[in-house]
């Protein structure tokens, strides 16, 4: 059972397997980073700033609770901030079926009403900012031919760099680099190029934690290189395990809000 | 008439190979380093509010002029194959260097907000073309229903649609273009594609001006050198005259090139200029010098140049100084271009007076004296010259020419009402030119080929999310569309009401401005979570305090841009009253602009210089009637030449304004060598008919020869192919005749009528 997160990269170390062999293939370490134990369920305040190229800075504080089924994730998102979209709800339903499109609601107050919205493609941007659907979902090791290029120290830590190039020639990313800590797992930056192989984002994970025996990313930063568009996204008053209820993820609470 | 010989002339030889190898300095000078601005952003000053504004708004909202790219399939474009020209044109237009591929907006990149039975669903109207009737027919309906595509994207007839590529300023080249127009020829058949856009006219027309001038300028040249033939009857004068025009223009240019200042459009009338103004010193000098040996034929070359040079070395200087300050009085235009303009027009003034003072008796020095059959005056003994009977019947009408110099004021007057400004660049092509026809058949099927922005303001952030400001704007757009030259209008409003009315089942009762501020805000997050923020980023700014409306109007015509400002300006008190400013924005804008400035500079300077040449006549003639009197001619070309734009509905543009600085530098050389004649004349003669007699024959003479010197030259510019040239040839030719004729009736009339110079005499 493994969660799909929005943000985070939420990695645990399997140390055990990494003893019993010397480096490991570059599928592995990709496995490594897919196949590690998750919390089941998570709740936490999201604060999400978006930065253009002029400088200029929008905020968005949102309470998110998600909870992984044997089939499917699920997502609430309660904006708190800005105040005219406050208890504005996303919901979102992410079935392990990659043929099966994400269910997704949203609830405006001032409509009082819950719409289903859709959208064309996990390519999409999400809520407007640098991450696509695809980025914040996870993506299964068999998508992509993966092969150690380097190895490298950043931040103080031991990487292997990955390259994962998609089998699917029709992917909106013609590869992408990845630094993976030794032992710990956790995806430490990250580079996409887009379709004409230029550089196009780079994502980096600012700060991560030891939480209930959990690697969680508390705080990363995408940044749209083209565009100069920049993505930052905090995690706090964290919650982990708490066992939210199935009740949680209806729209009966998408009405009811914070 | 004896005189000590100048000089410089002891060795003419040394005089003519220096002249010659700084000229072929500055000729490499101008090899190695001078180059084109063709981009025209370049010309405006940027400290001016309104660029300066603009600049800012037009980064801000990515505001950017569009190739456009039409596509017509007179059988509907709803079918496979058609469908997929556009999805693949929009796809190679993206690979070009020149072009973003986030900047092609097609009917395959637009997003579609549609209301579902649940919702609203964002997503673009095709991937794969469709292939079967019923998906086709889904795709007609999903266009029909969204007013945001329908009529903008694709024609309401649904024949014709667009690819728009927006650009940078700098990146439209000849070379860009003419990848463009191969790229879309590979899809012609059977539909048929159109390109079009403000980048290909502004581009084209910076192309062709002077690429036509390139091809007209070496037969003005001949033509000019033909008359000089006949006129002067040597070759060798003729070589001497224009080579006088040659080094200044060359020397004027290489200059240009020493310092780094580039060439601009204007600068292509530098040659233009020293061209009419060169070869009059040439003709003046040849002139006096022809008439001085007819009187003594037995002076040698040494006492012949001697007496040219120390009769003729103060009205040649006089001229040049006061061309020269008339030139420099654009120093106080604010567009850099015309600044320079004006200054290396009078260096090169100057240069040509230096030349040939130097060239023409060098030249007479190393190549002897011009061989000339004087045939002509020896028969002239039986009758009085023709020149003493012109100046004879001039005289004569003394009623008659003030009368008809009057009438032709009042005309010239009426005329100067009905001028009017453009800044339009495609009224500068011909009526049936590629160009022009495309972009009436866009127009036609479409909004409007050129755009005007409307940039609403707040100094809060999220203002522009409040329903009053978005019905406001709902409201200016309806109404400026109601002009028939006003294609269409699109801004953040339309984005919310048609979020409104989709989000209420496609009921179109719904399809206005919500009244709650938060249901706004958040039709705003929605359509940030389902579509692509950035075409949001177009009509508002990050901080919800600045909006952008973009109308697209169907020609470039200043008087129409004029005329959607004006409607525009009926709602600034609506604004203003919710606190909120109003700004225009874009290159249409800045081209009203721009061409306001430089008329006004033109017509400060032009009086200014008016002034300036008046109290320099008067101070050089010791008498400020001489100035008065000198400046008629100036005043009379001037106003006949803004007089006739009125009449023949010619526009001032930046071209035909600085002609009238023609007007002064030619208009003032004539009266300058009259008058100077006319009072050397009277001095030695103290006879007042004898003095209007020769200074007719002296100075009449070479004036006239003068104007039909340049007046045939220019004339040829009226076969080119480019509009603008052909008015350029007109103009030109008019102020040659009428400065030629002004100073030989009405001014050698009044100055007759002054008696000046005569006065001690009579009492």
């Amino acid at each position: 059972m493994k969660i799909k997160i929005t943000l985070l990269f939420i990695m645990l170390l399997s140390v055990t397997l990494l003893l019993a062999q010397g480096t490991p293939s570059a599928l592995q370490i990709i496995e490594n980073v897919y196949r590690r134990a998750a919390p089941e369920d998570q709740q936490a305040e999201l604060q999400m700033t978006l930065i253009n190229s002029r400088g200029e800075e929008r905020t968005r504080q949102i309470q998110q609770y998600l909870k992984a089924y044997s089939d499917m994730d699920k997502k609430i998102m309660f904006f708190k901030f800005p105040a005219d979209v406050r208890n504005t709800t996303f919901m979102n339903w992410s079935y392990d079926d990659e043929s099966k499109d994400d269910d997704q609601w949203i609830y405006l107050p001032a409509l009082q009403k819950v719409k289903r919205i859709s959208s064309d493609s996990k390519s999409d941007y999400f809520m407007g900012s640098d991450f696509t659907y695809d980025d914040l979902g996870e993506r299964h090791p068999g998508e992509d031919t993966h092969r150690i290029i380097a190895e490298e120290m950043i931040n103080g830590e031991e990487c292997y760099v990955v390259e994962s190039i998609p089998v699917d020639e029709d992917y909106m990313y013609s590869r992408t680099v990845t630094w993976i800590i030794k032992g710990k797992w956790i995806g430490l930056k990250k580079e996409f190029y887009d379709e004409d192989e230029e550089l196009l984002k780079i994502l980096t994970v600012k700060e991560y934690q030891n939480i209930s025996s959990y690697w969680i990313v508390l705080n990363t930063e995408m940044h749209n290189v083209q565009k100069d568009h920049l993505t930052r996204i905090k995690l706090s008053k964290l919650q982990i395990d708490r066992g939210i209820s199935d009740t949680q993820f209806t729209e009966r609470m998408m009405r009811r809000g914070l | 008439m004896k005189s000590k010989p100048f000089s410089f002339l002891k060795y003419p030889v040394l005089n003519l190979v220096i002249l010659t190898i700084i000229s072929l300095f500055f000729f490499r000078m101008i090899k190695l380093h001078s180059r084109m601005e063709t981009d025209l952003d370049k010309y405006m000053p940027q400290t001016h509010p309104a660029f300066v504004y603009s600049n800012l708004a037009e980064d801000i909202f990515n505001i950017r002029n569009g190739v456009i790219i039409a596509i017509e399939n007179p059988a509907g474009i709803y079918n496979t194959t058609t469908l997929d020209k556009i999805k693949n044109l929009t796809r190679e237009l993206g690979k070009m260097a020149e072009i973003n591929k986030n900047d092609v907006t097609s009917l395959y990149t637009v997003d579609n907000i549609i209301g579902t039975e649940e919702g609203m669903d964002v997503k673009s109207f095709y991937k794969r073309s469709p292939g079967t009737p019923e998906k086709l027919a889904d795709l007609r309906n999903n266009v029909r229903h969204n007013e945001m595509v329908f009529g903008r994207i694709v024609s309401d007839d649904e024949t014709v649609s667009v690819i728009v590529a927006s650009i940078d300023d700098d990146v439209f080249s000849q070379q860009f273009y003419r990848n463009i127009l191969k790229l879309v020829e590979s899809f012609e058949g059977p539909e048929k594609l159109y390109v079009a856009g403000t980048p290909i006219v502004e581009g084209t027309m910076a192309y062709l001006g002077p690429q036509d001038m390139k091809k007209m300028v070496p037969i003005v040249i001949v033509i000019i050198t033909l008359v000089l033939l006949i006129v002067l009857r040597s070759v060798r004068n003729t070589i001497f005259t224009l080579l006088v025009v040659l080094f200044s223009t060359i020397w004027t240019f290489g200059l240009m090139a020493a310092v780094g200042i580039p060439i601009y459009a204007v600068s292509t009338m530098i040659p233009v200029m020293l061209i009419a103004i060169g070869v009059a010193y040439g003709i003046h000098l040849y002139s006096h010098l022809e008439l001085h040996l007819r009187e003594n034929p037995n002076d040698d070359k040494q006492i012949a140049i001697t007496n040219m040079l120390k009769s003729m070395w103060k009205p040649v200087m006089m001229t040049s100084v006061t061309t020269a300050v008339g030139f420099l009085s654009l120093l106080t235009s604010e567009v850099y271009p015309i600044k320079y303009f004006g200054i290396f027009t009078a260096f090169g003034v100057m240069l040509a007076m230096v030349f040939s003072l130097v060239l023409i008796p060098s030249g007479i020095m190393v190549f002897g004296m011009p061989r000339r059959k004087s045939v002509k005056v020896l028969k002239q003994s039986s009758k009085s010259p023709v020149s003493f009977r012109l100046a004879d019947t001039i005289v004569r009408y003394k009623i008659l020419t003030p009368l008809l110099t009057a009438i032709i004021i009042v005309v010239a007057l009426y005329g100067i009402g009905q001028i009017w400004i453009n800044s339009s660049f495609l009224e500068k092509f011909e009526k049936d030119s590629d160009i022009v026809l495309t972009d009436q058949f866009i127009n036609e099927h479409f909004g409007g080929t050129s755009t005007l922005n409307v940039i609403i303001e707040s100094d809060k952030p999220n203002r522009l999310k409040q329903p009053d400001v978005l019905r406001a704007i709902s409201r200016l757009q309806s109404d400026v569309e109601i002009l028939s030259m006003v294609g269409n209008s699109f801004s953040l409003a339309d984005y919310l009401q048609r979020m409104n009315k989709v989000m209420h089942a496609d009921n179109d009762d719904y399809n206005i401005i919500p009244d709650s501020k938060e249901l706004i805000a958040q039709y705003l997050l929605l359509y940030e979570m389902s579509g692509d923020p950035d075409n949001l980023w177009k009509v508002v700014d990050y901080q919800y305090s600045k909006a952008n409306l973009t109308f697209q109007i169907k020609s470039d015509n200043s008087k129409v841009i004029k005329e959607v400002i004006a409607r525009i300006e009926n709602h600034r008190p609506d604004f203003e009253a919710l606190n909120l400013k109003l700004n225009y924005a874009g290159s249409g804008y800045k081209a009203l602009v721009f061409t306001d400035l430089i008329l006004e500079g033109q017509i400060k300077s032009l009086v200014i210089s008016l002034f300036i040449i008046i109290i320099l006549l008067s101070v050089m003639f010791k008498k400020v009637w001489v100035g008065l009197i000198g400046s008629i001619p100036i005043i009379l070309t001037a106003l006949i030449s803004f007089g006739v734009m009125g009449l023949l509905n010619i526009p001032l543009s930046t071209t035909t304004a600085l002609l009238s600085s023609i007007a002064m530098g030619i208009g003032i050389d004539y009266a300058v060598h009259f008058i100077e004649r006319y009072r050397i004349y009277a001095a030695e003669t103290s006879d007042k008919t004898t003095t209007i007699r020769l200074t007719m024959q002296h100075s009449g003479r070479a004036i006239t020869y003068n104007a039909l010197v340049v007046i045939a030259g220019f004339l040829v510019l009226l076969f080119s192919v480019f509009p603008p040239n052909r008015q350029l040839g007109a103009l030109v030719s008019l102020n040659m005749f009428t400065s030629f004729l002004g100073t030989l009736t009405i001014m050698l009339l009044l100055l007759a009528k002054s008696n000046l110079y005569f006065k001690t005499r009579k009492e």
